[in-house]
């Protein structure tokens, strides 16, 4: 395998208001090398991609292509130029066949692209899965294909320009083992055709199975790059970590000796298995897992949001039937959303009508609302959250993502909550706002409110909970408690091999 | 710090007021420009003739209203208010006592309702397919109910619903006001409304939070079926008789009017009282129109012209504030 470098990225840097994303960092990436890059999140991974991918550009720095500077302006430069993404979120279009997908950005046509040339279209896909060892009926409906060969449909439409760099981000959370193995097969194939790959995960497993170097970002700088035979487990945690503080404020006599909410043998097929745990009055239980652990299929069932197979809940030694949103919010259970924008709001309607979302019942006399108790509800939640809000009238969307993720949490505060289920509760949002939100939590525990806090930043669980579930695999697969674990040992535990 | 932060919510607020108020100023121009150029325009049996006359369409809007808001569409209305005229007026005609035939046709299109409601729940066919084919599908039993002839009405005190006055105010015009009132309390102050904003606003998110989603759906479009079936009563009052042939594209008229009131197409957004002037907006043109003379095929130019019109101002007023 050749060393010579085929992309480099040189002294980079990006900063974003309040923070700086990328503190110069140097890599080179070589040809037909399978190149991992692994960091916490915010440590700057991300940016890094956008910015070989052409969707954002640095503040300075350079990027060269076998030695020649290049300028990557959007997306379409960075592709003009051989390099390609496949992004988490899929991009096909479910409706049109493979090979539409694959070629959609230059379909093959006579009389000067005013006729699609499906002969060639079909013969092009298929001749491209074919080098790709890839076995797909190009002129099946992505429909009906399942999420491993839409990644692969993916990759290989990225393909098609035949680029010399692939970005792959997460390309496995989503895929099962097998499916992963046949990913894989797919990558070394690209390698031994010389393509660059930048393969960005959090499975070290995976990683050993598939990748040459390994790179670690930490706070926006390059810890450094090691050789995927000296990337034990331990030495990863301890770039990414670095020398870690932990130990956090949370008060550990809140919590009450009375179980509060008791799982026994959730499953759901495909998400979760055989997950039982209990819940004490006053605890913020932590789980901790990589992206796909089910961590988050696992809160929505219990939220009622999502059906399970299998399993019961019990609330107070009461075992809950019929579980539904409604159910469960009447028994004291609220969700704070993964994805507060798409799940936790209404955009279009103010802040004051979000924060009463879930309780105008109990704010109104037979269905009628009370706009002065409305009004009192909303502005004591604006005193007591801190929430930046001028004009609680004005549309939700206006507020920023901390001042929005506590209009979530209001709307959960104002139905008197027994169990709060907290879904990535800090992502996106700055640091006085997560630390307000910590505190809140602390308030909520020393009344005997309990939360399930899942994260995937460790040391946040770290600081906030009294104990931490370890999720693997839609199984759990240990308990610690976070004043004998360190950041490192955490992680480690989320990735070993189960 | 804390006077800036004031100040801008007073700027904000006024930014706000002149959003929501464009129209009634534009309104209100037209009006007085009316009042100047056309001779009759201004006087209380003009006035109240364009109330009447928009009455029986304005029922239909203010429904729209909340369908649209709720993110759906109802395209059955037009024909669902020729449909509810033949069907009272052939119920009467087949010696059914008049209350209960009305009671019977507001019960039907109510039921009518609750089936679109059904389709949408159950089996996530959009509102658009199900009241496209209700809309055939009523036109369809309008002409049955009638064999394609105008079944007349022999009760004579039934006229008194679509042409009478009530202490000198046209019946219908009153049965619009209150329509009017219900509703615009319904969507302002009730849980109910409230819950329209949010599943229009966005669904997902309204059932996380334990709205009854389903249910909200289907009382949508119950509620829209049975202001058809009121429109449709008082518009067999005003004629006498079943006709199957009334009230095309008042749909297309009624959606008009809440798009002209601001209500945004992709949910969440509008209010009642828009639509209010959407509507009189409407009345004003036509019959500002009609007193000027204005040939009826160019009525109807201006009228698309003017729902466009409407749009922009609503649109720029829009990405203004933001």
């Amino acid at each position: 395998m050749a060393a010579e470098p085929n992309l480099e990225v040189i002294e980079v840097r990006k900063t974003y208001p309040g923070t700086v994303a990328l503190k110069g960092v140097s890599l080179s990436f070589a040809k037909g090398e399978v190149h991992a890059l692994i960091g916490k999140n915010g440590a700057g991974k991300s940016t890094l991609v956008k910015i070989i991918s052409g969707a954002v550009q640095p503040d300075s720095g350079s990027i060269q292509l076998r030695g020649s500077p290049i300028e990557l302006k959007s997306p379409r430069d960075a592709g003009r130029n051989g390099i390609a993404t496949v992004y988490q979120e899929l991009s096909l279009i479910p409706d049109l066949s493979v090979a539409h997908n694959m070629l959609l950005a230059d379909l093959p046509s006579r009389l000067r692209g005013f006729i699609i040339d499906w002969k060639r279209v079909y013969d092009r896909a298929a001749e491209l899965l074919n080098s790709l060892d890839i076995n797909l009926d190009v002129k099946q409906a992505v429909r009906k294909l399942g999420v491993a060969s839409r990644q692969m449909v993916e990759i290989a439409k990225a393909m098609a320009a035949s680029p010399s760099v692939l970005l792959l981000d997460e390309p496995t959370s989503a895929l099962a083992r097998q499916e992963t193995e046949t990913l894989f097969r797919v990558i070394r194939t690209l390698s031994e055709k010389g393509v660059s790959i930048i393969y960005i995960s959090h499975r070290l497993q995976e990683l050993r199975q598939i990748a040459q170097k390994v790179s670690v970002l930490r706070d926006g700088e390059l810890i450094g790059t090691i050789r995927i035979d000296d990337a034990s487990p331990n030495a990863v945690a301890e770039m990414m970590f670095g020398e870690a503080c932990h130990g956090g404020i949370r008060n550990p006599s809140a919590v009450h000796e009375n179980p509060h909410m008791e799982v026994h043998g959730l499953s759901r097929s495909g998400r979760f298995n055989d997950i039982s745990f209990t819940l004490m009055k006053g605890e913020i239980l932590g789980i901790a897992g990589l992206l796909g652990s089910g961590r988050t299929e696992l809160l929505r069932a219990i939220s009622g949001a999502d059906p399970f197979d299998s399993g019961q809940i019990r609330i107070d030694g009461i075992q809950v039937d019929n579980i539904s949103v409604r159910k469960m919010k009447q028994l004291g259970v609220g969700l704070l959303p993964e994805n507060r924008q798409e799940e936790g709001l209404v955009l279009p309607l103010s802040t004051c009508d979000n924060a009463v979302l879930a309780s105008m019942k109990r704010h109104s006399w037979h269905g009628v609302l009370s706009q002065q108790r409305k009004m009192s509800v909303v502005q004591d939640n604006i005193r007591d959250l801190q929430i930046a809000a001028n004009d609680p009238a004005a549309p939700v969307s206006s507020l920023s993502g901390g001042n929005q993720q506590k209009v979530v949490i209001a709307k959960w505060l104002n139905t008197i909550p027994q169990v709060l289920l907290c879904d990535e509760p800090t992502r996106g949002i700055d640091i006085l706002a997560r630390q307000q939100i910590f505190q809140l939590l602390y308030q909520l525990s020393a009344k005997g409110i309990s939360t399930i806090f899942v994260s995937s930043e460790l040391e946040e669980l770290l600081e906030v909970c009294h104990r931490i579930l370890i999720m693997q695999a839609g199984r759990i697969t240990a308990e610690v408690m976070p004043a004998e674990t360190t950041p490192q040992q955490l992680f480690e535990m989320c990735i070993a091999a189960s | 710090m804390n006077l800036s932060g004031k100040q801008n919510h007073i700027s904000a607020g006024i930014r706000r007021w002149l959003a929501s108020s464009m129209m009634d100023l534009i309104l209100l121009l037209i009006c007085l420009a009316l009042a100047l150029k056309a001779p009759n325009f201004l006087t209380l049996d003009n006035l109240l003739n364009i109330l009447r006359s928009i009455s029986m369409l304005g029922l239909l809007a203010f429904g729209m209203t909340m369908v649209i808001i709720a993110r759906e569409i109802d395209l059955s209305v037009g024909s669902g208010v020729a449909f509810a005229c033949c069907l009272v007026a052939r119920l009467m005609a087949e010696g059914v006592p008049p209350v209960i035939s009305m009671a019977l046709t507001v019960m039907i299109l109510f039921g009518c309702g609750l089936f679109i409601g059904f389709m949408r729940v159950s089996f996530s066919v959009p509102s658009f397919i199900t009241t496209l084919a209700l809309f055939t599908g009523y036109k369809g039993l309008a002409l049955m109910l009638t064999g394609g002839f105008p079944v007349a009405i022999n009760v004579s005190w039934y006229y008194y619903l679509g042409s009478g006055y009530l202490l000198g105010i046209p019946v219908p015009a009153i049965i619009f006001t209150l329509a009017f009132a219900v509703i615009y309390f319904i969507m302002k102050y009730t849980t109910f409304g409230g819950a329209i904003y949010a599943i229009g606003g966005n669904d997902e998110a309204a059932r996380l939070s334990g709205i009854n989603v389903p249910f909200i759906r289907y009382m949508v479009f119950g509620i829209m079926g049975a202001l058809t079936a009121v429109s449709g009563i008082l518009l067999s009052s005003r004629i006498m008789s079943g006709t199957p042939t009334v009230a095309q594209q008042w749909e297309l008229d009624a959606i008009a009017a809440v798009i002209i009131g601001g209500t945004s197409f992709s949910g969440g957004v509008g209010t009642v009282r828009g639509t209010l002037v959407g509507i009189i907006f409407i009345g004003v043109i036509v019959n500002g129109m009609t007193l000027l003379n204005v040939g009826i095929y160019f009525q109807y130019i201006v009228r698309g012209g003017l729902i466009l019109a409407a749009v922009m101002v609503n649109r720029i007023q829009e990405l203004r504030t933001r």
